[in-house]
């Protein structure tokens, strides 16, 4: 609650924000080392190495439509500002990082599985669906003028949409598919050999604190906006 | 060490690894040109005479 008022946050996040960025890139560069130092895996080979893009894209794609949500009830139920601020800008990042973990897993999914894309796939589906709402989101907010009508019209799609989230995440249990089942979260530990985990979580490291380096950017971008248009509209009146 | 050698399976990984470079370098350009925009357009607007009308500032950045 600390954070809400935009002043604070603005004042909070000035010093934050290099030191985010400087870790992201720090950790992505780190994670990609690792990434092609790890041996190949037995079964899979090299493509084993598009899992160092295609799951940090995913899982990460997941949490911030989480966030997305999260921020979209806040605004919705309380009317906040900056609740509406932070689901405007978990929009776009999230909508890239789904895209990235549908075309990898594609890149993935054609020399292991035979094919690009399989369509029925609950899996694939789930996540095309969570993309579909990340495009949603954009375009209503794009499509109505009215920036108080627009985020609220988009907070009621941000929130339908978080319906979905469970369903990506135990589609793999729920349905057939060919798409493996979880392999991090699991009751039993981790079921990815070290020498492939290290990079693995390490890369979901940078990719999580990537996004949180271009959230944090955009949300402190949206209140100078917000600034820049009251004060238009200010001067505009005046003259 | 590191491998870059891989194999049969090149034409897979390396778009997967240029893509998701092509998208991270590019939410970052974006993010850090919006931010300097806007920043830039406040402070220009905090230092004009109050009375002057800027509702369609040509300048002006998209959102």
């Amino acid at each position: 609650m600390f954070l809400a008022n935009p002043d604070r946050f603005l004042r909070f996040t000035r010093p934050v924000m290099p030191v985010v960025w400087v870790l992201a890139a720090v950790l992505l560069a780190v994670g990609v080392w690792l990434s092609f130092a790890a041996p190949e895996d037995y079964q899979q080979g090299d493509t084993v190495r598009i899992m160092f893009v295609h799951v940090p894209a995913a899982s990460v794609g997941l949490m911030i439509y989480a966030a997305l949500g999260v921020s979209s009830f806040f605004a919705l139920v309380f009317r906040h500002p900056l609740a509406d601020a932070a689901a405007r800008a978990a929009a776009l990042p999230g909508a890239a990082y789904t895209l990235l973990a549908l075309v990898t897993g594609s890149l993935w999914g054609k020399p292991m599985w035979g094919a690009w894309w399989v369509w029925g796939d609950a899996r694939l589906m789930s996540v095309l669906i969570l993309f579909l709402f990340y495009l949603g989101y954009m375009a209503l907010r794009a499509s109505i003028d009215d920036e108080t009508r627009a985020a609220r019209a988009a907070a009621v799609l941000g929130l339908v949409g978080l319906i979905n989230l469970p369903i990506v995440k135990f589609s793999v249990d729920w349905w057939n598919t060919l798409h493996q089942p979880a392999s991090l979260l699991r009751a039993n530990g981790p079921s990815v050999t070290p020498d492939l985990l290290a990079p693995l979580l390490t890369m979901m490291a940078a990719y999580g604190l990537f996004f949180l380096a271009v959230w944090i950017t955009s949300i402190r971008t949206e209140i100078v906006r917000r600034r820049v248009l009251t004060l238009r509209a200010r001067r505009a009146h005046e003259a | 060490m590191i491998d870059l050698d891989m194999g049969r399976y090149a034409a897979f990984v390396w778009p997967a690894w240029a893509l998701s470079a092509a998208v991270l370098a590019g939410l970052a350009a974006r993010v850090v040109i919006a931010a300097r925009r806007w920043s830039a357009e406040l402070e220009r607007l905090d230092a004009e005479p109050a009375t002057v009308g800027d509702a369609q500032s040509p300048a002006a950045p998209e959102a």
